[in-house]
């Protein structure tokens, strides 16, 4: 292709040669795993967070959520992190820095106390590490010390921030919790004591599924279980959330974050990009389907560049939070009617229960016939479209002006392609 | 509700998956390690790689990945005879069906339509030029191999369209004008010239030869085969598969009345046969071969597809004679093995017991400069996947004799 896009991007002053990077978690705890994430192209890695000592896991430790028939919609994990104490961690560091000089290699740390911070930032930096990512944020560690416990009391996150920063030379970026109302209130004390950039978000508090056999949660450990993380396609709105929340607050916006929560596609990035992520990590999906879910994501984003003329990946970040605008600034003086396609319509009467039970009785049933009429009673609501089977069957028609309103110039949603 | 699907000529057999249906079909595929389906395709496609890229919504990066490996990618979704290569692997037959992969292939090849930019892209003029004769498949793929090495090429064909036996020899419900035409603006795209309505014969191949650095003879097997001594062949009414197509082709189905038709041959093509004769307003549509169920070449999708139209089949029948006066009235058959044997009505007897390389082309050599290839080189014809793959050797073959 003549054309080529950059999908580079310098990231707190380190090149990434893309913006995909496997986030701290199972994912990448050993040198196997990374070297072959990097063979298959991932820009880096947040190595799975290194603590003083090694954890001691639970089996089994995950569950996932379904819908009708696709599973995978959430993930629950109980892991926390890395099984293997800091020198051992250290080691298998410096052998990666060495044999992928190109790649970036952030590490993700988590102390108890100061002491502990500060080793661990010192030695990281020693081993190599790139950039350093401050673990503020696992909800299943079994210390209060440590984790989202840490994360939720910005004290702390300001305190161990600046212990990191005196101790290490390279980026440091605080990885918050979204098991909080305001995740600004952390970010801002990470930013005081000297932090680089923000990760958000970490896993969701969750509890999946009960097991009814065994009267417990899932999954079942000796007959218990206990609350952690949640993650994947589930969360990836409430990390969208968090991403606008944060750059679209004054003393923020100019901290870059790099943007966690269910990314699987190329789509999914773009998302995180468009409300100004300067970085991707990507865990689920990468246990669902392995490291190759980087091909699609790379190959769809240097396709969407291609398409929309834009040649490096800065030419879109932040470019949807323009458009992200309270609810009381939102133009309210329309009603988009819904058009009801008849040559595409199979006549099931879904739009008419939805809306007769879940919006304004505005649709009915022609007796007969079975074609659904929208009648003077819908209010553009969209839920006929939302529940529409067929694909393009219901789209949205002409626009009505409340009464006493203006008309004016409406932009509308043409493309619905799910 | 009537048991026998009724098709107009033109009309497509199958609708393509929007992409909603090609996400759910997407999502039946288990996303194997190692692929078995992407082990099958002659042509290198690798089915595998593009239904992941479907299942990660990168719609158009499947559309890339196809047509950088495949240049009649859209064409292949559409006739590739899939349940006995990619799909006869598939692991999802262990839970209960295969993925529908030349659905998926044709949705992805669907999205390239959209496209604001163009996958493949002509090498850098290298100097050389190239003659391909026949505008078919084998001379498509071995056209776009050689441009994108930089090979200025021109494709020659005597008939109105390119496509050669895609065009004429295969019925439109199964593989439209459209998808052809998609295939062959890939190969114009990469700058190839496409002279129609130039009939090539053997004796003008000197003057090519002197005029281009090679020349590529890939003119298909465009004649179709009859059954030696057959008794009653030359009455009206009595025609082979490839005259027969074609003829349908051009007239868009209006060809007259066929009243009841029999269909001699067992293959893809006598299924084209029969199930344009019905889509011609047959009265009725009798396809008999000497083969049994579970020898017949053709494909199950195509066998079951003929009996979807109305089409009665009799394996197992050899021909002894075509009756009639002037006009054929009748054909007489019988079983290959016992002393079975009838006699159908017949107002139209159509053969199609294999096609064979025109008279003019008939024993044609590679020599020097010129080269053959595609069906034209075989003694039965290929899929047109197979003339892919040798389309790709071909090239590699010329630019190593034009040494670029």
């Amino acid at each position: 292709m003549s054309k080529k896009v950059d999908l580079s991007i310098d990231f707190l002053g380190v090149h990434c040669e893309n913006p995909f990077f496997l986030s701290s978690s199972p994912v990448c705890h050993n040198y196997e795993m990374i070297a072959k994430c990097f063979d298959l192209g991932w820009g880096g890695v947040f190595y799975k967070t290194v603590g003083i000592n090694g954890m001691n896991e639970c089996s089994p430790r995950f569950d996932n959520v379904r819908k009708e028939d696709i599973g995978w919609v959430g993930f629950k994990n109980m892991e926390q992190i890395s099984e293997h104490c800091w020198q051992e961690n250290a080691e298998i560091i410096k052998r990666l820095k060495h044999d992928y000089p190109t790649k970036v290699m952030g590490v993700s740390i988590m102390g108890a106390n100061e002491e502990e911070w500060a080793l661990l930032a010192r030695e990281m930096t020693k081993a190599g590490a790139d950039m350093l990512e401050l673990n503020f944020s696992c909800p299943q560690m079994t210390s209060h010390a440590m984790g989202s416990d840490v994360g939720q009391t910005p004290e702390l996150v300001e305190k161990y921030t600046r212990v990191v920063k005196e101790n290490t030379n390279v980026p440091v970026i605080a990885k918050m919790t979204p098991n909080i109302s305001h995740m600004e209130v952390p970010s801002k004390a990470a930013v005081k004591g000297g932090a680089d950039a923000i990760s958000s978000i970490n896993t969701i508090k969750s509890i999946c599924n009960l097991d009814l056999e065994n009267v417990t949660g899932m999954p079942v450990v000796n007959g218990k279980s206990s609350i952690s993380g949640y993650s994947g396609a589930a969360v990836k709105p409430i990390a969208l959330r968090f991403l606008a929340q944060l750059k679209m607050d004054k003393d923020l916006a100019n901290v870059p974050v790099s943007g966690i929560g269910g990314i699987e596609t190329w789509q999914d990035a773009v998302e995180f990009l468009l409300l100004g992520a300067e970085n991707l990590q990507v865990t689920t999906s990468v246990m669902q389907y392995g490291y190759r879910v980087v091909e699609d994501m790379k190959d769809g984003l240097e396709i969407f560049m291609l398409e929309h003329g834009f040649t490096s990946l800065r030419d879109f970040i932040g470019k949807a939070l323009p458009n992200i605008i309270p609810c009381e600034d939102l133009d309210r003086d329309f009603q988009i009617i819904p058009e009801i396609h008849d040559d595409l319509c199979v006549r099931c009467g879904r739009c008419a229960i939805s809306c007769y039970d879940g919006g304004h009785q505005a649709i009915e049933i022609e007796k007969g016939t079975r074609k659904p009429l929208i009648t003077d009673k819908c209010v553009g609501c969209h839920l006929c479209l939302n529940v529409c089977p067929v694909l393009g069957a219901i789209t949205p028609g002409f626009i009505k002006f409340k009464p006493g309103r203006t008309p004016h110039d409406v932009v509308i949603k043409h493309t619905y392609d799910r | 509700m009537t048991k026998v699907r009724q098709l107009p000529y033109g009309e497509l057999a199958e609708n393509g998956l929007n992409i909603r249906l090609a996400m759910e079909e997407a999502t039946r595929c288990l996303l194997c390690d190692d692929a078995p389906c992407s082990h099958d395709c002659p042509a290198g496609t690798d089915p595998g790689r593009f239904i992941r890229a479907i299942r990660f919504r990168n719609f158009k990066g499947a559309a890339r990945i196809i047509r950088e490996n495949n240049i009649l990618g859209a064409t292949c979704a559409e006739i590739c005879p899939q349940e006995r290569l990619c799909e006869k692997a598939c692991s999802r037959c262990g839970i209960d069906k295969p993925i529908n992969i030349g659905r998926l292939q044709a949705f992805a090849m669907s999205m390239e339509k959209d496209m604001k930019f163009q996958v493949l892209e002509a090498g850098k003029p290298c100097g050389k030029k190239v003659a391909c004769i026949g505008a078919g498949p084998s001379s498509l793929a071995v056209a776009a191999e050689l441009a994108k090495k930089g090979v200025s090429v021109t494709i020659l064909d005597e008939n109105e369209k390119a496509g050669g036996v895609l065009r004429y020899g295969i019925t439109p419900s199964r593989l439209s004008d459209d998808v052809i035409d998609q295939d062959i603006k890939a190969v114009t795209d990469l700058g190839v010239k496409i002279v129609l309505n130039k009939h090539v014969s053997k004796d003008d191949l000197c003057a090519l030869m002197a005029e281009y650095d090679a020349v590529y003879v890939g003119v298909g097997q465009s004649a179709s085969k009859m059954i030696p001594n057959m008794k009653g062949a030359d009455l009206k009414g009595v025609d082979t598969a490839l005259p027969f197509l074609k003829k349908a082709r051009i007239a868009n189905g209006k060809i007259g009345d066929l009243g009841n038709v029999v269909i001699i041959g067992g293959g893809d093509v006598a299924m084209d046969c029969a199930s344009t004769a019905r889509q011609c307003g047959a009265k009725s549509v009798t396809v008999s071969f000497v083969e049994t169920w579970e020898t017949m070449p053709a494909s199950k999708k195509e066998v079951d597809y003929v009996v979807d139209l109305g089409v009665t089949i009799i394996p197992a029948f050899k021909p002894l004679e075509v009756i009639g006066d002037d006009k054929v009235s009748a054909v007489k058959l019988a079983a290959m093995e016992g002393n079975s044997s009838m006699t159908l009505d017949a107002d139209t007897v159509i053969f199609a017991v294999g096609q064979k390389v025109s008279d003019d082309y008939k024993d044609i050599k590679a020599d020097g400069k010129l080269f053959v290839g595609g069906d034209a080189a075989l003694v039965r014809g290929a899929t047109v996947v197979e003339a892919v793959k040798s389309g790709k050797e071909i090239a590699e073959a010329i630019a190593k004799f034009l040494q670029i």
